[in-house]
């Protein structure tokens, strides 16, 4: 029937972005966009120009009385400590400052300038204390105490503080027996890594606007990743009752894991409060979104691991600490997901990990694309590239030797499902052209391969759920409201797929709602952990499966049928049985007349869904076994060619490809590009990026010493390749891919800069000065 | 802590209708007043506080100061207030002044180009400017309007320290003059940086070169390096090498080796010392060797 | 702090306005005539997200006073589509992908349209110099350079 054959999959077609026409015409509304009128007033807040030390006063009565100033707030005024896993801070800082940059006061005024004065009048004195610079001394028992009260925050059970020190969550694996495997070792590679600390650098800095009205209710408009978990944890530190806390959350202009959780957003909630009326806006200046937000901690990890004769890995130790920083609320978490991944995506029987988050007096660590997976990859596989090299076996060999397959048990003892990653190290090597020797551009130029494995699996509380709502219209489209937010990976795009899809209506009809409105919204958990095709996926195809449910019944009463003769393909109701077709538009609002005037059958049709994963299991805090640590992994590989200039040192990557294994592509496009993007994130983090800290103060914040790629800076020529092994419990197979192309970069250039010039450096960024000085060093340059 | 401000403070815009009055407010004011031209120094300086000037005098489109103009006998001249990108794109000065060309396309980024002047990056006399290499071995010189009138300032004794220079406060410099550079000539500027474009300079260097039957090398060699002493750095001792000896490998290295002892960098976030004194070496020989290849086909 | 009354030409409209002499073109676009297509990224002539034509040629808006605007003409991404006519950039960039977030696309659009103008058919090494003073953090650039490419037919 002509309908019917006309309907098309739209799983897998790489449809146009939703959102695309509004941004390249300037329409699309950021948080800064919003208009908010003459009220609007403009929040500076006073920071600690201090690392570490006692506050033993704060006088803001003279910035109280500059004319154009409406109100000054301190921490005196909000007592509740707030965080996501860990509640270990305050909103600003009441008796101590952790680092520099830390809230300590706030300022409202009638213009940007005036509030700027403002802070200038606040008088701040402190009592310096002795800091914490690094993560390794925090974690030993002289170095001083940040947070004396860990023992008194809240946190859930998956987290493990250590009161008493400076440990605010140590996670351990115990699997096998690594001291008996080590004599039966062939070779053994013992290194320790260090990764800077690095910052997400989203195009739009942060901003948030909030308003309280004087019956209570809060309205926050924010450039978030987080829409429900900020109205969750700020209604909770500043006492709003929860549903009268409301998050709008409109168009992001970049987050990668910073505008996750709450930063600086609780801070303008918290001024509002105090002034009832007037709109309140912060927008971070981008030196402040440097050093004063979230930034990816810093890591130092130390290496055991060894094979035997064949190249079969036998053990790891695997010590990591990670620099937390002042606050460890996020945090806490990383360090759990480093731990639970410590292997990588390697099949080893003796494990043994200690993974470690150290208070610091440094920014504060956050979630960051890859959660701990990038970190941890530059350390695990720079140490098998290391260990392959040692036991004599090609790099490709070796990896494929020991990569994970679907059955295998995990370091966690959890059984991994089916992975593609073994296609991913082909795909790779494949378009590398691995094993051949690429002819350098000129004298002085040396050219070289590398390769790396990623896998990363969601990582968030194990209940973390989506919701979603699917809205028939009456001219036959559909609106999709969802809870998780459009940050550019183009989740609004792959939404209305699945519904359109899943509903059999064309996708050109299908609408997803925005801004996100906790008042209007769905529930969703957050925009983070490349979780949302997946789970909020489920959440939409549920909705949509209930509003096609709906339609069905409603149908099927009229035409006096069995819903299961019945269909919707294209926007058509159809019969298999009777061939009747019927629009859906004539359906899903207004019902069915029944037959001579006798009544009418069915009305508006809104079908809802939600998802949460129900089997996730603890893990023993000594041992860290259990089931199943985590939902699932998506896995992969990235290789790079690069040429080494031998007189500068600079790098230049010539090439860069990527292959993972995404489940189902349900947008091949969207892939691609997140590959893409991800891919030149690593890459970027790799050859410049690094937040240069001395005594806790950070010497770049700011576009002209924090360098990020540029258009010039990136390889001419990036591949991607999309691998495909279903998820069992995925739309229509699929699982995420957000974070992962970030994740192998770094390992891979390392091990690319070895193959060309024969040296390791191993610890990032590898600017051309570092790569220079290491040749000077090894004898190869002057 | 650097903490700018979100955005800039509050100043006060000064448009003069003269040359005269614009130094005079200058002279009046000094030490809180400050002329301007594309402003792309001058506003970040004030946005993070480092400057706390009141007031801002525009200086372009004052005499003089609009026009860019060649001319074969008395050779480019440049009105302080044209953007870089006027410049570039002149053919003449992609004909006779390419090594200048050459230098501003490595300047911060197209956009920006079309803001910055030549004359600023001069008078805001970093030592990382990325034309006044240029400048210096094109022989420039400034053209300042000051209390005491017009007077000319060659490049070569002009900087005095980082951000200093020979201008009090009233003075205004209106435009550079590049006189024609010799038949023959060739030049290169190399800058070593963070990222291929855009960034400041670790170390750059800037060199010119031209045939000269009375040197006994047969050539003229002038040498100017940027980012790696308190003022751009001219190098006598090694031009004077390449002026005596047989231009040959060893000749260049040497050369090379003379400029890296000659400058006296420091260490800051964009690079140590110790791999500026190296660039300064690799680079000034790369500089050397691509120059002299060019000379030699040439001849 | 004084005000000054200017008037210049934004995207084909005669505007007046009255700026105190701190604002920038910047500013004045978004917080005076509400052309918030233009963004802020950095406010220090870094990022390229504030880009906008004056006079023909790309600047960094957040690097122009207002007051210095007096007469001008200015284009910012909202001048770009004619009676609702996406330029061909326009259609191009959403062809090849080159939009994530879209936070730096206003400013890339802005590049590589006076790129364009000025030079109909650039080399790839010509697009990705004249769009290097635009940072982009989603979409790795490649597609963007492919979406120039194809406006200019070099692809
Ligand atoms: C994002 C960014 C990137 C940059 N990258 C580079 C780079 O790669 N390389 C580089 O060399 N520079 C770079 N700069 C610095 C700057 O752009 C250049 O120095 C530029 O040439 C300055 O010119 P201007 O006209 O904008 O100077 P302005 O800011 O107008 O003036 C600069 C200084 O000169 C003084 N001055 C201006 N006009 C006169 C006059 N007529 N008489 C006397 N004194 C005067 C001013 O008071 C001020 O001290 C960068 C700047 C930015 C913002
Ligand atoms: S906002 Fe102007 S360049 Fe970044
Ligand atoms: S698309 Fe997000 S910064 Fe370019």
């Amino acid at each position: 029937m002509a309908v019917a054959e006309k309907q098309q999959t739209v799983i897998g077609a790489s449809v146009p972005r939703l959102d695309v026409r509004e941004k390249v015409t300037g329409a699309a509304v950021y948080a800064d966009d919003i208009q908010f009128g003459p009220g609007l007033l403009h929040c500076r807040v006073k920071r600690s120009p201090i690392p570490h030390g006692i506050i033993k006063r704060i006088d803001t009565s003279k910035a109280e009385k500059l004319p154009g100033v409406k109100v000054v707030v301190t921490g005196a005024d909000f007592p509740d400590r707030i965080g996501l896993y860990l509640k270990d801070r305050h909103i600003f800082a009441r008796d101590r400052v952790r680092f520099i940059g830390e809230p300590v006061a706030a300022v409202a005024a009638v213009t940007e300038e005036i509030a700027e004065k403002a802070l200038e009048l606040i008088e701040v004195e402190y009592e310096e204390l002795p800091g914490v610079f690094d993560p390794v001394y925090g974690a030993s028992p002289e170095a001083p105490l940040l947070h004396p009260e860990l023992g008194t925050y809240e946190y859930p059970n998956f987290i493990f503080p250590k009161p008493g020190t400076n440990i605010a969550n140590h996670f351990k694996i115990r699997k096998g027996d690594t001291e008996a495997a080590w004599p039966q070792c062939a070779a053994i590679v013992e290194h320790t890594f260090r990764i800077p600390h690095v910052q997400h650098v989203p195009i739009e800095p942060h901003v948030a606007v909030a308003k309280a009205e004087e019956n209570g209710q809060v309205t926050l408009w924010a450039s978030t990743q987080s829409p429900f978990a900020q109205r969750a944890l700020i209604a909770k530190a500043l006492h709003i009752p929860e549903s009268k806390l409301r998050v709008i959350a409109p168009f992001v202009g970049g987050g990668f894991g910073c505008k996750a959780g709450v930063t600086m957003e609780a801070i303008p909630v918290a001024v509002a409060l105090k002034l009832p009326g007037y709109p309140i806006k912060l927008r971070l200046t981008r030196e402040e979104e440097f050093y004063t937000n979230f930034v990816r901690q810093g890591l130092v990890i130390k290496i055991k691991v060894g094979c035997d004769k064949d190249g079969n890995l036998l053990a790891l130790e695997n010590t990591m600490y990670w620099d937390g920083g002042a606050y460890t609320e996020y945090g806490v978490n990383v360090t759990r997901a480093g731990g639970y991944s410590s292997t990588g995506p390697y099949d080893i029987p003796n494990v043994k990990t200690d993974s470690m988050c150290v208070y610091t007096n440094h920014p504060v660590g956050g979630a960051y694309r890859g959660f701990g997976m990038a970190e941890l990859h530059t350390g695990i596989d720079q140490a098998m590239d290391m260990l392959a090299e040692k036991i004599g076996m090609d790099r490709v060999e070796f990896f494929k030797k020991n990569c994970i397959r679907g059955g295998d048990v995990l370091a966690t003892g959890m059984v991994i499902h089916d992975v593609g990653i073994e296609d991913c190290i082909d795909a790779v090597a494949r378009d590398l052209n691995w094993g051949v020797k690429e002819k350098p551009s000129g004298p002085n130029k040396v050219r070289g391969k590398g390769i790396a494995l990623a896998w990363k699996a969601p990582a968030m509380p194990p209940n973390a759920g989506s919701s979603a709502i699917v809205k028939l219209n009456a001219d036959g489209t559909v609106d999709v409201s969802v809870g998780g937010q459009e940050i550019g990976q183009g989740t609004f795009t792959v939404m209305a797929q699945i519904a359109a899809e899943t509903l059999g209506v064309p996708y050109e009809n299908v609408r997803v709602t925005g801004p996100i409105d906790t008042r209007y919204s769905p529930y969703e958990w957050q925009t983070v952990a490349s979780r949302l095709t997946w789970s909020m996926g489920n959440a939409v195809r549920n909705a949509a499966l209930d509003a096609r449910q709906k339609v069905l019944n409603v149908v099927a009463e009229a035409w006096q049928q069995d819903p299961k003769e019945l269909d919707i393909k294209n926007g058509y109701v159809i019969s298999y049985r009777t061939e009747d077709t019927m629009p859906l538009k004539d359906v899903v609002v207004y019902g069915i007349p029944k037959p001579n005037d006798q009544g009418w059958i069915g009305g508006p049709i809104v079908g809802t869904g939600s998802f949460m994963p129900t089997y996730v299991t603890g893990l023993d805090p000594e041992t860290g076994q259990g089931d199943r640590a985590v939902v699932h992994y998506t896995t992969g590989a990235q290789g790079v060619d690069l040429e080494v200039d031998l007189e500068t040192g600079q790098i230049t990557i010539l090439k860069a490809v990527s292959a993972f294994d995404v489940g189902k592509a349900i947008n091949p496009e969207l892939v691609k590009q997140q590959m893409e993007g991800g891919m030149v994130q690593g890459l970027s983090s790799a050859l410049f990026e690094e937040c240069k800290l001395e005594k806790g103060v950070m010497r770049n914040p700011s576009f002209v010493d924090y360098r990020i790629a540029t258009a010039i800076d990136v390889p001419p020529i990036m591949d991607t390749f999309i691998i495909e092994h279903a998820q069992d419990d995925g739309p229509f197979g699929a699982r995420g891919i957000g974070e992962h192309p970030l994740v192998p970069s770094i390992a891979a250039v390392a091990s690319a800069l070895h193959d060309a010039l024969g040296i390791r450096i191993t610890n990032p960024p590898f600017s051309a000065e570092k790569v220079y000085l290491a040749l000077v060093e090894a004898g190869l340059a002057k | 802590m650097q903490n700018p401000h979100p955005g800039l403070p509050e100043i006060e815009y000064i448009k003069p209708a003269s040359l005269e009055e614009a130094s005079k407010f200058l002279a009046a004011h000094a030490g809180e007043a400050r002329p301007f031209l594309g402003g792309t120094d001058t506003f970040v300086r004030l946005r993070d506080g480092a400057w706390k000037d009141k007031y801002l005098v525009d200086v372009k489109g004052l005499d003089g100061t609009a026009q860019v103009s060649f001319d074969p006998e008395k050779g480019l001249t440049i009105g302080a207030g044209v953007a870089m990108n006027r410049v570039e794109a002149m053919p003449e000065v992609r004909e006779h002044y390419p090594l200048l060309a050459e230098a501003i396309r490595t300047v911060a980024s197209y956009q920006l180009r079309n803001r910055a002047t030549i004359v600023g990056n001069i008078c805001n006399a970093s030592p990382a400017g990325d034309t006044i290499g240029a400048c210096m071995l094109y022989g420039g010189v400034l053209k300042v309007f000051g209390a005491d009138g017009v007077r000319e300032e060659p490049l070569d004794t002009f900087f005095k320290g980082p951000g200093k220079t020979n201008l009090k406060p009233g003075d205004i410099a209106l435009s550079l003059t590049l006189p024609l550079p010799p038949r023959g000539h060739v030049g290169r500027y190399i800058k070593v940086a963070r990222n291929k474009l855009g960034d400041l300079a670790i170390v750059g260097v800037s060199v010119l070169a031209y045939p000269d039957a009375t040197l006994a090398s047969g050539y003229r060699f002038l040498i100017a390096l940027a980012s790696v002493a308190p003022v751009p750095l001219r190098v006598p001792a090694a031009e004077k090498v390449l002026a005596e000896k047989t231009i040959d490998e060893a000749t260049i290295a040497e050369a090379a080796q003379i400029a890296m002892d000659s400058c006296s960098p420091i260490d800051d976030v964009r690079g140590s010392a110790q791999y500026r004194k190296l660039m300064v070496r690799n680079m000034t020989r790369r500089a050397l060797t691509e120059v002299w290849q060019k000379l030699t086909q040439a001849a | 702090m004084g005000y000054h009354r200017i008037t210049l030409t934004v995207n084909g409209v005669m505007e007046l306005v009255d700026v105190p002499s701190n604002m920038t073109l910047l500013q004045m676009l978004r917080e005076k005539l509400g052309l918030t297509g233009t963004k802020n990224g950095c406010a220090s002539g870094e990022c390229g997200a504030c880009t906008v034509m004056l006079n023909g040629e790309p600047v960094n808006s957040c690097m122009v006073l207002a007051v210095e605007c007096d007469g001008a003409d200015v284009v910012t991404v909202e001048g770009l589509a004619k009676n609702g006519q996406l330029d061909p950039l326009q259609e191009a960039i959403i062809e090849t992908g080159g939009v994530q977030c879209g936070f730096c696309t206003p400013g890339i659009l802005i590049s590589s349209r006076a790129l364009l103008n000025r030079k109909p058919k650039p080399t790839e090494f010509e697009i990705r110099e004249a769009i290097s003073g635009n940072l982009c953090r989603c979409t790795g650039y490649n597609r963007i350079v492919e979406a120039v490419k194809k406006v200019a037919g070099t692809e």
